[in-house]
C-alpha cells in the first residue's frame, strides 16, 4: 500500500485520517471523535510536532507533495484539538453555544 | 453607603458617565429598534469590509445591510477608487446584482430588461431607448453612497449629506492606531455566528474583561488579575463615540504544551496593540477592533430584529510564510474561536430574560465602563432630532 505520509513520519500512519484539508472538517472530526480517539492522536502528534514543522518549513506552503500535504492538515488537526485535551478535557466547548453556529465563511488556502 | 466617584479608577475620571444602572429596555423595545434604524445606521458612518476583498478593477461585494433596508454594491472601478452604490437597477427597482461578489468585466446588466451600468455606476446602455420619453440618462446612474477609507477599512454612510468626514467621524482613534500595520493584514478566518439575541446584548457582552476570569475555561488567565482574583483593565480611553480598553499581558500566564510550541515560533507578547497586549476598541456604533498579540480581530455586529443578530468575526494576521506559521495561525484561530463560542453560549439566555420583562436595569461596576459609555451613546444618538 502506499504511504500517505513521508516515509520519515510512518509512524503516525495510523492517524491519517486526522488529514483533512478544511477547518470545517477537522472541527467536525474533532467534535464527534471521543477522547479515546482523540487523546492517542495528540499524544503521537505532539511528540513529534517540531520535527513535523521543521520537515513542512523546507516546502512552499502553496505547492506541497501530497504526502507532505497530509502532514500540514495532521498538523492542523492537532492544533483544532488542543483545546479539547489541554482545556476542557471534553471533545466541544464546555458550556459553550451550539458549534454549528459559528459558519465558517473564510480560511486559509490551502 | 453611597459611592464616591472620585474614589473609582474610571468613573472618577469621566463622571459625565454616571453610575446609575442602564436601562435595559433599549435591547428589547421594537419601537427603540427603528429609532435605532433611524438615527444610527441609516446616519453614521458603518464599516462595511476592506479594500483588499475587491483588489482589482472590477471586483465587487454586494452586503446586505438589513438594518438600513439596503442592499450595498461595493465596487472598484476601472479607475481604482473604491464606491458604494444602492443595488437597484434605476428602472423599476430590480436588484442588479444577484451574486454576493465577483468581478465585473465591463458592465452590471440587469436581468428584467437589461439596462446596464459601468463598474463606476453610470447608466450605459438601456434597451429600446428611443421608445422612453426624454431620457437623460447621465442623470440616471446607480444612486450613490457616500464612502469612505480608512486603513483600508471601508466605511458607509447613508446620509444624503454626512455631518462629519469619516476622519472626523473617527475622532482621536485615528491617530492612537496611526502606528498600527494595517497594510500587513490579511484576512485568515471569517466566521458568521447567528445570534438570537439583540445586537447590543452580543456587543456588551464582549466590551469588558470582568468575565473572564469566571467564564472562560479557554483562557482564564488571559489578563493580569488583582491580589482578589479580579480582573483590571489598565486603561480606558474615548474619542468621541468611540473607546477604546485596554490590558497587559499576564506575566504568569500559564502556557499548554501545544501553545508553548506556538510561543517558539511566535512568541507570545511579541506585537504590541496600540497602547497594550490586548487593546479593544468600540467604534461606534456596531464595530469592535482588536488588537491582540500579533492578532488583530474586527467584529461587526448586524442587528437583523430587536432580538436577532449576524455576528461576523474577522481573524487577520500576516500572511503565513512557511508550514510553522501556518500552524501558529489555525492554533490561535481555534483558540479564539472556542473562546468567542463560550462567550456566545449567554447572548441567547440574556435575550430571553429580558424579553421577560424582569430586569429593566443592567448593573454595571467601575470596570465595566465601555459598556457604560456605549449605552450612553446610543441613547444621545437616538435622542437626536433632526
Amino acid at each position: 500500500m502506499t504511504a500517505l505520509l513521508p516515509i520519515e513520519f510512518a509512524d503516525l500512519e495510523g492517524f491519517a485520517d486526522w488529514a483533512l484539508p478544511t477547518t470545517r472538517q477537522r472541527n467536525h472530526k474533532r467534535l464527534t471523535s471521543s477522547m479515546d480517539q482523540i487523546q492517542p492522536f495528540y499524544d503521537a502528534m505532539l511528540t513529534r510536532i517540531d520535527a513535523i514543522l521543521a520537515y513542512l518549513d523546507g516546502f512552499n506552503l502553496q505547492e506541497m507533495p501530497a504526502d507532505a500535504q497530509r502532514l500540514m492538515w495532521m498538523a492542523l488537526s492537532l492544533a483544532e484539538v488542543s483545546d479539547a485535551i489541554e482545556l476542557f478535557h471534553e471533545p466541544g466547548v464546555t458550556g459553550g453555544c451550539d458549534p454549528s453556529r459559528f459558519v465558517v465563511i473564510q480560511e486559509p488556502n490551502p | 453607603m453611597k459611592t464616591v466617584m472620585a474614589d473609582r479608577r474610571w468613573i472618577g475620571q469621566h463622571r459625565d458617565l454616571g453610575t446609575e444602572p442602564v436601562s435595559t429596555e433599549t435591547c428589547t423595545s421594537a419601537d427603540f429598534f427603528e429609532l435605532e434604524r433611524e438615527r444610527i445606521f441609516r446616519r453614521l458612518w458603518i464599516n462595511m469590509g476592506r479594500e483588499d476583498q475587491i483588489p482589482e478593477p472590477g471586483d465587487y461585494v454586494v452586503k446586505d445591510f438589513t438594518m438600513a433596508n439596503a442592499s450595498v454594491l461595493l465596487v472598484r472601478g476601472k479607475d481604482m477608487k473604491v464606491r458604494a452604490f444602492h443595488n437597484i437597477c434605476v428602472h423599476r427597482g430590480n436588484r442588479l446584482v444577484g451574486d454576493e461578489k465577483g468581478t465585473c468585466k465591463n458592465l452590471f446588466v440587469c436581468r428584467f430588461h437589461s439596462w446596464a451600468f459601468s463598474p463606476e455606476g453610470d447608466l450605459k446602455w438601456v434597451s429600446d431607448e428611443s421608445n422612453f420619453y426624454d431620457l437623460d440618462k447621465n442623470q440616471l446612474g446607480l444612486r450613490p453612497i457616500a464612502t469612505s477609507i480608512w486603513q483600508g477599512f471601508i466605511f458607509i454612510n447613508l446620509s444624503p449629506n454626512p455631518a462629519e468626514t469619516l476622519l472626523q467621524y473617527l475622532d482621536g482613534v485615528t491617530q492612537q492606531t496611526a502606528g498600527y500595520p494595517f497594510n500587513e493584514l490579511s484576512v485568515v478566518f471569517r466566521y458568521r455566528v447567528d445570534e438570537r439575541s439583540n445586537w447590543k446584548v452580543v456587543l456588551d457582552a464582549q466590551n469588558e474583561v470582568y468575565h473572564l476570569p469566571f467564564l472562560h475555561i479557554a483562557y482564564p488567565d488571559f489578563c493580569p488579575l488583582n491580589e482578589r482574583g479580579f480582573s483590571r483593565i489598565q486603561d480606558f480611553r474615548r474619542f468621541g463615540r468611540h473607546t477604546v480598553y485596554s490590558v497587559e499581558a499576564n506575566g504568569t500566564h500559564q502556557a499548554t504544551k501545544v501553545e508553548q510550541v506556538t510561543a517558539r515560533i511566535v512568541p507570545y507578547a511579541e506585537k504590541p496593540g496600540t497602547i497594550a497586549w490586548f487593546d479593544f476598541y468600540t467604534i461606534f456604533p456596531n464595530m469592535c477592533i482588536l488588537f491582540l498579540g500579533n492578532t488583530c480581530m474586527t467584529y461587526n455586529i448586524w442587528p437583523i430584529e430587536v432580538d436577532r443578530s449576524v455576528w461576523e468575526v474577522t481573524i487577520y494576521q500576516p500572511k503565513a510564510a512557511t508550514a510553522s506559521e501556518r500552524f501558529v495561525q489555525e492554533y490561535w484561530a481555534c483558540r479564539l474561536r472556542d473562546l468567542l463560542q463560550e462567550d456566545a453560549s449567554n447572548h441567547e439566555a440574556i435575550q430571553a430574560s429580558l424579553k421577560s420583562g424582569a430586569l429593566t436595569h443592567f448593573q454595571l461596576q467601575d470596570e465595566e465602563i465601555q459598556i457604560r459609555h456605549f449605552h450612553k451613546m446610543i441613547r444621545e444618538q437616538v435622542a437626536q432630532i433632526v
